[in-house]
């Protein structure tokens, strides 16, 4: 455990940690380009460059291993000579693109020039040099060869964290540039992480491309509902719109986040969203449409029908404990059923899994509970009411479900639902950690929150539900973050 | 019973009621004529006032609203101010007397609007033998009458600032209490020496009295014999309108007056009652002192001037003399708004003052003198 | 302590305290003037504003109606970077950024100002790194009931089509940051 002195403050090291993570851990923030915590060092931006007593020259903080003794000065004269210069290198190239540059609000260069450079470039304009602007690069990118400053962590993210070595630089020089391996091409599922990791404008990602300004947008922290991993995001939205999905990188789960769970934000305005109760060819507003289901349910238990009711690995806790409670208490049925998720595995080494459903590992939790059967015990039923995602594979007429969905499709009987980016829901993800969605935007008018349509035909049946979801969720045995 | 013996009735009965079924029809045609002229005239000077005063402070005054694109140098205003003042919300204060409240603006527009009953706006008219004298009422005491009815109107301005439940409506109310009362008997003292000189107590008495002239050119109209009643009576008059410089009731720039807490039709109540009243003593002040609708030398026979007479048709005269009121009417209903717009507002113990120690006196003396001119000649 | 102050009021001699002469003084006044306007309705000096617009003296041009420049082709120079409806303070200006195939690559698909927000600040013109945006028409903004209404119908609404647009007369200027690739836009359309 070295000690060593940074601007006067005494601070103890782990055992071959660089300068910058000693400091970054202490909250000295040192400006770096070419640095990312979850990728390898380079070392080749030299905008961290420190003074450290008894070395001769300026080190560059994120590669020195902190040693015994060391008196590093961040801040020194010395040093922000030093920075100013290298900023104004890295500008010599720099195109003066910012008013089209989708970068601004997040862009390095802006963000340290204003920091520590302010400096007028000694360079004239005309001699800049001039490369491929706006070069399209596979489904979700854009490369502008201008903006790049060569920090190389495209070209790493693509060496270490996805394997698949798309990215490199060509030439040599003021001449270098990101090029991509023409017989791969950027095909790998994570790429735009390189869009978010890019300290410039260099990579910017083409659906997010000029629709708005980044500091115009709000964030709030969510979760991913397409797969079982359940990552942590960022939604990035404003007026009542997303604009855009990020990561929010974590130790437990994800640092990084695939090109499906960004796009997953479009199912809220999507063409294909149901937003109004389908039942037999007609829409329904809200109040019609419990008013129909009651009725057909209130008929089917007067003629003693049977009513299976599944419960979903789509659907939140929440949700599920509605259903059940609907089940049991309401239409007083025995037929409650799960449906079986894949093996729960991360399939290609990164995030992705290979249960896409984001639940399954509390409905095994409600499942032990409650003591309800698998759907494999499969009979013949006069209705089931379910998710249509899972209905989808079991064989069962289309005329006997009563269906919750998000999107359009034939079936008969379809309840128009809020997304889970419309509402609050808690999962269980496939280490066991409980996570809540957050409600970032407003649903159309006529969708439901599903617990609150089940309590609301519950109280036409006169029933009224005497249990709080809080209550039940602490019972079941979750793990906690930072256990 | 046919139908024949209904028709024969009656044609019987309009044979027997024949005078009184024509003394019906000539008096709504011409409380349709008096009332239509009154009303428009008034209607009109709402933004009339607003026009001239614009013209004499080198602006251009309303002139926006149109209609198909005219806008008729803005006396489309009058359209717009109705549709206005009934479309605006109908308020009540909580603690106000609903009952007179409610009165309040009714009392203050009624009593004058009756007075114009009274008033000869014509000789008289000859139609295929019907002769139809230009006057609703004829009574031997219409002087009388109209002051008895038009101080009426006071109870209006008392009303509505008592009844309000607010405490500058009540300030109006008093003032108007103190000063519309006390220049009432001002006015009437200042009217009697001409009632005197024509020896009627009646308007067309008194006008029929002002077709003669003296010493055979100069008409013998009420200014030439008395100018000092016609300034009395014209500052009367002034200030039963409630206008600067006599304004102290209103008093828009301290306490708004006595209708502050009244809005909407009821608002609009007291501020036409206001033009009419306008109407009505530019009416009085040109029967009493220029001759009502006399016509400078025209008699029944024509133009006569000592001795060249020019002949006249009887037509031609009623116009002629329905033309000489409207003008003068139309002239002191001007002078009124040009002395607003010209003259500060009196304050509030100099206006009481002029009354009980200036003019008070002066009308008594004016009285006196005069009593003693009649005697003696 | 009750303080008092005595006033000097002027003694009036006795025309003046009969009110009489005075009161016809007066009338001399505002008769003169209203038969010299009646007679004369030109000597009036009221503008009928908005119909009527007193020609701007020196800058105040400078901080009349918006407009955004053309380039020479007709393609507005503005390249929707989003400076202005970052600084407006009263948050008048929507814009809706789209990409386009010529080397610009980002031109405004919506622009609107709402002249019913806007103070006249100016903060835009010199927000604008493009010299796209402009106060410089010397018109001014005329009163309407009709926020909503666009501004050639009477409303104070402005959209594309009333903003684009050159000045008669002007000399088409190519300042700008994004100059190099607008410029290299222009070139390749006159080859």
């Amino acid at each position: 455990m070295p000690k060593i002195n940074v601007d006067g403050k005494d601070l103890i090291a782990n055992d071959g940690e660089s300068i910058l993570n000693v400091c970054e851990r202490n909250g000295i923030y040192i400006p770096r380009y070419c640095y990312h915590p979850s990728l390898s060092v380079a070392g080749n931006c030299r905008m961290c460059l420190v003074e450290i007593e008894k070395m001769p020259k300026l080190q560059t903080a994120c590669s020195t291993i902190a040693s015994e003794g060391m008196v590093v000065k961040t801040d020194s004269e010395k040093v922000r000579k030093a920075r100013k210069d290298v900023l104004e290198f890295l500008l010599i190239n720099h195109p003066l693109d910012c008013s089209i540059c989708d970068q601004v609000g997040e862009c390095f260069l802006q963000d340290y020039y204003f920091t520590y450079g302010l400096r007028k470039s000694r360079f004239k304009l005309e001699n800049k040099n001039q490369k491929q602007k706006r070069r399209e690069v596979g489904k979700y990118l854009v490369l502008d060869n201008e903006r790049c400053i060569l920090c190389t962590r495209c070209v790493r993210f693509s060496n270490e964290v996805t394997k698949t070595d798309e990215l490199f630089v060509n030439s040599r020089g003021d001449r270098a540039f990101i090029d991509i391996s023409p017989e791969k091409g950027v095909t790998n599922k994570y790429s735009l992480n390189i869009a978010d990791i890019c300290p410039v404008g260099a990579f910017t990602s083409k659906d997010f491309r000029f629709k708005q300004r980044v500091y115009m947008l709000q964030t709030t922290k969510s979760i991913c509902t397409l797969c079982a991993t359940g990552c942590k995001i960022n939604i990035w939205h404003n007026n009542n719109t997303i604009y855009r999905i990020t990561p929010e990188p974590n130790i437990y789960t994800n640092t990084w986040m695939c090109d499906d769970g960004r796009m997953n934000y479009k199912i809220v305005n999507s063409s294909e969203r149901l937003t109004h109760s389908m039942i037999n060819g007609t829409e329904y507003n809200k109040r019609q449409t419990v008013k129909q289901v009651f009725n057909k349910l209130s008929k089917a238990m007067d003629d003693k029908l049977r009513i299976a009711v599944v419960l979903s690995n789509y659907l939140s806790i929440e949700d599920n404990i509605s259903l059940i409670y609907l089940a049991k208490n309401v239409l007083k049925t025995p037929y409650i059923f799960s449906i079986e998720s894949n093996q729960q595995k991360i399939e290609d080494g990164i995030l992705i899994n290979s249960d896409k459903s984001p639940n399954s590992n509390g409905i095994k939790l409600l499942v032990k509970k409650y003591g309800i059967k698998d759907i494999s015990e499969y009979a013949e039923y006069d209705i089931v009411i379910g998710f249509y995602e899972d209905i989808k594979n079991l064989r069962i007429s289309l005329v006997k479900t009563i269906l919750f969905s998000y999107k359009k499709s034939s079936y008969p009987c379809l309840i128009a639902l809020k997304t889970y980016f419309e509402t609050d829901g808690s999962f269980i993800n496939w280490q066991g950690y409980l996570r809540k969605t957050a409600k970032v935007v407003n649903s159309p008018e006529n969708t439901f929150d599903l617990h609150h349509f089940l309590m609301e035909v519950s109280h036409l049946f006169a029933v009224y539900p005497d249990f709080n979801f809080k209550g039940i969720i602490k019972d079941l045995k979750y793990k906690e973050e930072g256990q | 019973m046919s139908l024949d013996i209904i028709k024969s009735d009656l044609i019987q009965y309009f044979i027997i009621y024949k005078p009184q079924i024509f003394y019906l029809i000539e008096t709504f045609v011409k409380i349709g004529i008096l009332y239509g002229a009154v009303m428009t005239l008034a209607g009109v000077l709402t933004v009339g006032e607003r026009k001239l005063s614009a013209l004499m402070q080198d602006r251009v005054g309303p002139n926006r609203a149109y209609i198909l694109g005219f806008t008729l140098w803005g006396l489309f205003h009058v359209v717009a101010d109705g549709i206005k003042m009934i479309m605006k919300e109908d308020f009540m204060p909580k603690n106000a007397n609903k009952i007179l409240f409610t009165l309040a603006p009714i009392i203050s527009l009624v009593p004058i609007l009756f007075v114009f009953a009274f008033i000869p706006f014509g000789n008289y008219i000859n139609i295929f033998g019907y002769t139809a004298r230009f006057e609703i009422i004829d009574s031997n005491l219409s002087v009388f009458l109209i002051f008895a009815f038009s101080s009426l109107a006071v109870y209006g301005a008392f009303l509505a600032g008592f009844t309000s439940g607010n405490n500058w409506g009540l300030l109006g109310s008093i003032r108007a209490q103190a000063q519309m009362i006390s220049y009432e008997v001002v006015m009437v003292l200042s009217i009697l020496p001409v009632i005197m000189i024509y020896s009627s107590p009646s308007l067309s008495g008194i006008i029929s009295a002002q077709g003669e002239n003296i010493s055979g050119f100069v008409p013998k109209w009420g200014i030439i014999l008395q100018p000092l009643s016609f300034l009395i009576f014209f500052t009367a008059a002034l200030v039963e309108s409630k206008r600067a410089p006599f304004d102290v009731v209103e008093g828009e720039s301290e306490i708004i007056g006595y209708f502050v807490e009244h809005s909407s039709m009821r608002f609009a109540g007291f501020m036409f009652g206001e033009y009419i009243e306008i109407v009505l003593f530019s009416m009085l002040i040109s029967i009493f002192f220029f001759g009502g609708w006399q016509v400078p030398y025209l008699s029944d026979s024509g133009f006569t001037l000592g001795n060249i007479s020019i002949p006249v048709n009887h037509y031609i005269k009623v116009i002629l003399e329905l033309l000489s009121i409207s003008v003068k009417t139309v002239v002191f209903s001007c002078i009124f708004i040009f002395i607003r717009w010209t003259l500060p507002r009196f304050r509030y113990d100099h206006i009481t003052k002029l009354c009980w120690k200036y003019l008070m006196p002066i009308s008594v003396l004016n009285l006196v003198v005069t009593a003693f001119f009649v005697r003696a000649f | 302590m009750i303080r008092t102050k005595k006033l000097d009021e002027k003694k009036l001699n006795f025309w003046e305290s009969i009110y009489i002469v005075e009161i016809v003084k007066g009338l001399v006044v505002t008769m003169r003037h209203f038969f010299i306007n009646l007679f004369f309705p030109s000597r009036i000096i009221t503008v009928s504003y908005p119909e009527e617009n007193l020609p701007l003296i020196g800058n105040a041009k400078l901080k009349s109606l918006h407009r955004i420049k053309l380039r020479k082709d007709g393609s507005p120079k503005c390249v929707a970077c989003m400076m202005c409806a970052t600084i407006c303070p009263s948050k008048c200006i929507y814009i809706e950024a789209d990409e386009t195939e010529n080397y610009v690559e980002k031109y405004p698909k919506v622009f609107n100002i709402d002249m019913s927000k806007c103070v006249m600040c100016g903060l835009c013109v010199e927000a604008c790194p493009e010299d796209a945006i402009s106060m410089d028409t010397g018109e001014i903004v005329g009163g309407s009931y009709d926020r909503f209404r666009n501004y050639k119908n009477g409303g104070l609404f402005l959209t594309k089509n009333e903003l684009f647009r050159h000045l008669p007369h002007e000399t088409i200027s190519k300042s700008g940051a994004a100059n190099r690739l607008a410029n290299k836009y222009l070139e390749d359309k006159n080859d």
